[in-house]
């Protein structure tokens, strides 16, 4: 659905945000996009949603580039920004002006996330919390039901219980013909929901795998004594959090920060063991 | 399937513009019909008359300042970095965007506020008839120095249009600053082409700047379309290009 390929930005006098990315997204996924603080996570969002140009390479969406934005892309692809104003309308006056433009759009659908998100849509959007104004923003995306949706930084903003909310109504609406990814650099929030992995560093993807592959080659957990030649990666003293080989032990619960924390240090063995093992 | 123009989704974006802004376009409407009937009422006080040319004066006042802000009002949208993402993500193409906006800011903002001008106009010649007496003639609202100023405003309309999309803050000084600039330009060029062409002559103006002379007796047809076609299309086509290249 979306290839991206050799792709490469950067903004005006600035060294490169984005070298050598190839990506292909596909549907039925829902992609955690992970990345430290300025390592390109917005960026990369923006040019696959047609915001910003590739300086070289290419992003297209069904062999479109996204930066021609036709609508015919556009109908098909929703950002949700991390930082955004919304108008001085109502909730329901947002919506309806809106969604004239996304033929796949549920008002059922909204009607039903706003609900659960617990907002007025009488209220007007001014009187509203940056969190709950979010919590629009999110619903809005939800029921316009494009074939891509991107969320940047969702959970930021949002209280605890909002998380969960989100959370839940995330589990809840996805669609199997949907392709979502939601870039965070909170990696916790998002284990439950995602089902691929993608990390940037240093500009460039290092990880690019499906939980599924990871957790056929990888445990994570304390590792024993006899695990001692098999860790990848371990975080504190002895006893801490450790990556190992997985081997023939059971299928252990993905630990998202550490794998995130490893991928990071070693980057070379993870993805050889993942790409041969 | 990459249907790039398509005329519901050019009148549902001015559907969706006239709703966003419903409040600033109502008060400002609100401003302009109070602005015209003072001063059509403070006009009728000295000569107990409204002439045509006094009215299209009033209403010249108001139409264009107004016109030009709420182009700039238009465009907030697309210029400021926190509601550009969610306004260029749309699925609406450029030439949509730029024709939507075009139609809004000169077609409807044209027919409207006419329509009140006249109104307005109408209601303070009655209330001027009552109050002073003044001359009740209708038909002085209408004069063919209104079609004049109608021209004048879709021509530099379309570079206030390309001064909102470029600049990001302060739009309304910068393109003021930038248009005086070219203004100035302008005049340089003029007093340059004038004293190149006719120096020999002997036919240089004893009173005035010769730029005044030349814009203003030796307009040629090739500087009316010069100048008609930088003012009018040729800066659709800059904001075409403008609104196709912005990035968030």
């Amino acid at each position: 659905m979306l290839h991206i390929r050799d792709l490469y930005f950067n903004y005006p006098n600035q060294v490169s945000v984005l070298k050598s990315i190839d990506l292909n997204l596909d549907t039925g996924n829902i992609y955690g996009l992970f990345g430290k603080n300025g390592e390109g996570k917005t960026t990369l969002i923006k040019v696959i949603t047609g915001l910003l140009y590739p300086k070289s390479g290419e992003c297209r969406f069904d062999n479109i580039p996204t930066s021609q934005r036709y609508p015919s892309v556009l109908q098909e692809v929703f950002l949700v920004p991390e930082d955004f104003e919304l108008p001085a309308v109502s909730v329901n006056t947002f919506a309806t002006m809106n969604s004239k433009f996304y033929p796949n759009f549920s008002q059922e659908h909204f009607d039903s996330l706003l609900k659960e998100f617990n907002i007025n849509p009488l209220k007007t959007i001014p009187t509203l919390s940056f969190g709950q104004k979010k919590k629009v923003l999110i619903a809005f995306g939800i029921a316009v039901n494009t074939s891509l949706l991107l969320m940047d930084e969702p959970t930021n903003g949002l209280d605890i219980p909002s998380k969960s909310q989100f959370r839940k109504v995330m589990a809840a609406s996805v669609d199997k013909g949907q392709c979502i990814v939601i870039s965070t650099h909170q990696v916790r929030d998002l284990h439950s929901l995602i089902n691929h992995v993608i990390i940037l560093d240093d500009a460039r993807v290092v990880l690019n795998q499906s939980l599924q592959r990871i957790s056929e080659v990888l445990w994570f957990g304390r590792a024993s004594g006899q695990d001692k030649n098999e860790i990848v990666h371990s975080e504190g003293a002895f006893g801490g959090k450790t990556i190992v080989k997985r081997g023939e032990k059971d299928e252990s619960e993905m630990d998202l920060e550490l794998l995130f924390n490893g991928v990071l240090q070693e980057r070379q063995t993870i993805n050889q063991l993942l790409e041969h093992a | 399937m990459n249907q790039s123009f398509n005329i519901t989704r050019v009148f549902l974006f001015i559907k969706r513009d006239l709703l966003l802004l419903r409040g600033t376009i109502t008060s400002s409407l609100a401003v302009a019909a109070i602005l015209i009937f003072l001063f059509s009422i403070f006009n009728m006080i000295w000569d107990k008359q409204l002439t045509s040319e006094e009215f299209v004066g009033i209403f010249t006042l108001v139409f264009i300042p107004m016109g030009l802000l709420f182009s700039f009002a238009l465009f907030r949208e697309f210029s400021s970095p926190k509601t550009n993402h969610l306004y260029l993500a749309l699925p609406v193409s450029t030439s949509e965007r730029l024709l939507s906006k075009w139609i809004t800011a000169t077609l409807l903002y044209i027919v409207t506020i006419s329509i009140i001008a006249l109104a307005v106009g109408f209601i303070a010649l009655l209330v001027g008839g009552i109050l002073f007496g003044a001359n009740l003639d209708p038909l002085a609202l209408f004069s063919s120095s209104y079609w004049s100023i109608v021209g004048v405003y879709l021509f530099i309309q379309p570079i206030f249009m390309v001064g909102a999309m470029t600049f990001a803050k302060n739009r309304l000084v910068k393109t003021l600053l930038a248009l005086g600039l070219l203004t100035l330009g302008f005049i340089v060029f003029h007093l340059i082409l004038f004293g190149l062409l006719n120096g020999g002559f002997d036919v240089m103006p004893k009173n005035g700047m010769a730029s005044v002379s030349f814009i203003g007796a030796d307009f040629s047809t090739v500087g009316r379309w010069f100048y008609g076609l930088l003012f009018g299309p040729f800066m659709l086509v800059v904001a075409y290009f403008k609104m196709k290249e912005k990035e968030v």
